[in-house]
């Protein structure tokens, strides 16, 4: 019979044929101006990769980095798998971060800005004494963003913002073993329409969006096939035992 | 005790106010109240319609007769709605309704609002913490609490109990059946209240809060549910 962790792998395959082949692949690379050559880069790049390469976890932290790249060049090079420049730092305090965010609900632009002064290395969004900041991020895209689009539409969210958070969020479902922040990208995979062009000033971020989805994706296709069979030698053993 | 069934609809509050009318004796009313600050008329016209279409039509009309049921406008939190319920002299509120109560409105009733809570709590906050609690692989259970004016956040639990969903077929079934059971688990928590002997499990926020599921989880929980009850049908035979 099969087991939880099947099941979910055999779900997480499925959406991952389908986003490589029916998403990633059919972006109209054009439309994202002088951003096209990195849609079409990632692209050929997702087109061919195998599970191993695309679920291949990027350099794991576990201190506040510093990177030498901004926020915004660190999350293109993540989206294709290219390593980050980085430096050991002492973090930032994160309860002054989340009072701005909260002063800010109504600005999405400088919500923005003062997410992507944080997260000059994005990986720092998945270490422990970024919870706080991580929860929000997901509660925002899960309820306020969410309840926007679906009550009224797609042109009500600032489109930077939104696919900022869903670039973040998706770091933190490649390394965190939290089904939430993987559901957060299912969900708004099947919110989005797969046609839609964001006018945003970096239009691009859905393009790393699906790409880092898709690495998301494999790791915990990885890690879940992982689980499956150790618990089936465990089943076995256990069988053998019991005879 | 005076106690008021907060519901947007009289049907949705009919089973909890004939369960906690069995044999106590608190006073029960009925405050009906819209979810959103939407047009009066059109409102009064929704409960009408209900009203006709629904069963029970006769129980809810000998309620309306009584005055057990105080219909409001605005919404909770609106200063004419806080007026209104302060002179109502409401010591609890047992929550049927979509609204999310704001501190002023929960401070209308001496001992706080309770919540039937489909989930076990501190584990699993938020929505759909069915599903997510089968997708999980954990227990399913119905939780009872004092609210406050965050989700699912309230301090004071009063029970958390498992509960058996093994003979629903799916999740909506299941879904349905665990929010049928919130009139017996509110009369459960009530005669703990009025008991005075009130032991509160805390909430520790220690668990997560959980969000709506993506109909990828959805479908998996599904079956993962399916094989789990095929699995306990198996063992009992």
């Amino acid at each position: 019979m099969k087991t939880r962790e099947d099941l979910i792998v055999s779900a997480l395959n499925g959406r991952l044929h389908e986003l490589r082949r029916k998403h990633i692949l059919r972006l109209a690379a054009d439309s994202f101006c002088e951003d096209a050559a990195f849609v079409l880069q990632m692209q050929k790049q997702l087109a061919d990769a195998s599970l191993e390469c695309m679920g291949a976890l990027p350099l794991l932290i576990n201190a506040w980095m510093d990177c030498e790249t901004d926020c915004l060049s660190s999350l293109r090079a993540l989206s294709l798998g290219e390593p980050l420049r980085l430096r050991e730092a002492m973090p930032p305090a994160a309860e002054s971060l989340l009072r701005a965010l909260d002063e800010h609900k109504r600005n999405p632009e400088q919500r923005f800005r003062l997410l992507t002064d944080r997260y000059s290395c994005p990986l720092n969004v998945a270490l422990a004494s970024e919870n706080e900041i991580c929860e929000h991020i997901l509660a925002r895209l899960m309820v306020q963003d969410r309840a926007a689009i679906e009550r009224e539409s797609l042109s009500t969210v600032c489109a930077d913002d939104l696919l900022l958070k869903l670039n973040l969020v998706a770091i933190a479902a490649r390394i965190k073993s939290d089904l939430r922040f993987l559901d957060a990208l299912n969900y708004y995979y099947e919110l989005l329409p797969a046609d839609w062009v964001p006018r945003a000033n970096d239009a691009w971020l859905l393009a790393s969006y699906l790409g880092l989805y898709a690495r998301a994706l494999a790791v915990r296709i990885l890690r879940n096939q992982t689980i499956a069979h150790s618990d089936t030698r465990e089943h076995s053993a256990r069988r053998a035992a019991d005879l | 005790m005076r106690i008021a069934i907060l519901a947007n609809t009289l049907p949705a509050a009919l089973p909890i106010y004939e369960e906690l009318k069995r044999d106590s004796d608190s006073e029960v009313f009925i405050i009906l109240c819209p979810v959103s600050p939407d047009s009066a008329l059109r409102e009064l016209f929704r409960h009408c319609a209900r009203w006709i279409l629904k069963r029970a039509r006769w129980q809810s009309l000998r309620l309306l007769l009584e005055g057990r049921v105080f219909y409001f406008h605005n919404t909770l939190d609106h200063p004419k709605s806080l007026t209104r319920l302060s002179k109502l002299n409401l010591e609890l509120g047992l929550h049927k309704s979509g609204t999310i109560y704001r501190e002023s409105t929960i401070n209308c009733f001496r001992l706080g609002i309770l919540n039937a809570h489909i989930g076990m709590l501190p584990a699993y906050r938020g929505r759909s913490v069915m599903e997510w609690a089968v997708l999980e692989g954990n227990e399913l259970g119905i939780s009872v609490f004092f609210i406050d004016a965050g989700i699912d956040t309230g301090k004071r639990i009063i029970l958390s109990e498992k509960v058996d969903i093994s003979h629903c077929e799916s999740l909506a079934g299941a879904k349905q059946y665990l929010f049928s059971l919130d009139a017996v688990f509110y009369r459960r928590a009530l005669d703990l209240v009025s008991s005075g002997q009130m032991h509160y499990k805390q909430n520790d926020l220690s668990g997560r809060r959980y969000y709506v599921m993506s109909k990828l989880f959805n479908d998996v929980a599904e079956k993962v549910l399916s094989i789990s009850n095929q699995q306990s049908a198996t063992s009992n035979r």
